[in-house]
């Protein structure tokens, strides 16, 4: 089977060592969240050494959804601790936003796009937390 | 249980969710869970472009 777009993606920035967590859409399929997930957005970090590294990975894939904060201007750094290491596939190894925080961010933005997607992500973590 | 004794096959929460759809994601691994998405949006892509305006 092909290597899927949002894995290659994810795949280089791994490999190019960029320090990002997975937040949005992807964040919650990969949490267990049965959505359908469109774009791929990412938190990085903003120090100037992150930058160099996602640079090349730009240039070759082409504008990536790259977000320096979410929500309420938290950025990569407020959101490490919230964040979980997940193995993907192929030997990488990436952050995603944990549920808890995913739906606390959601809940904050309150847009319509977000507000439609809380009931999914709450009963979602209701099942994760009966797993446990 | 259902009216006549036997278990439903989809369960839903109080507010509409499919809680049967949820558990079988779960129990997906992250891994799998990508690429089932990758391959539903590949999919109504495809069919968007399909049924595009010519």
């Amino acid at each position: 089977m092909p290597r899927g777009k949002f894995l290659k993606i994810l795949g280089a920035l791994h490999e190019a060592n960029v320090e990002f967590i997975v937040v949005g859409g992807v964040a919650a399929v990969l949490n267990g969240a049965p959505l359908a997930a469109y774009d791929l957005e990412v938190l990085h970090s903003r120090h100037p050494s992150n930058l160099a590294r996602l640079l090349p990975v730009l240039e070759r894939f082409g504008p990536l959804d790259l977000l320096g904060t979410i929500g309420r201007n938290l950025s990569y750094e407020d959101l490490l601790p919230h964040s979980v290491e997940m193995d993907i596939g192929e030997g990488i190894r990436i952050r995603v936003l944990d549920l808890e925080t995913l739906i606390a961010v959601k809940e904050e933005l309150g847009g319509e796009k977000d507000r439609a997607v809380l009931p999914t992500l709450r009963r979602t973590l209701e099942e994760k937390k009966k797993l446990r | 249980m259902t009216a006549d004794g036997r278990t439903p096959l989809t369960d839903y929460s109080e507010d509409g969710v499919d809680l049967t759809l949820i558990r079988w994601f779960l129990s997906l691994t992250p891994a799998e869970r990508l690429q089932f998405n990758q391959e539903h949006i590949d999919d109504i892509r495809a069919i968007l472009a399909l049924n595009a305006p010519r």
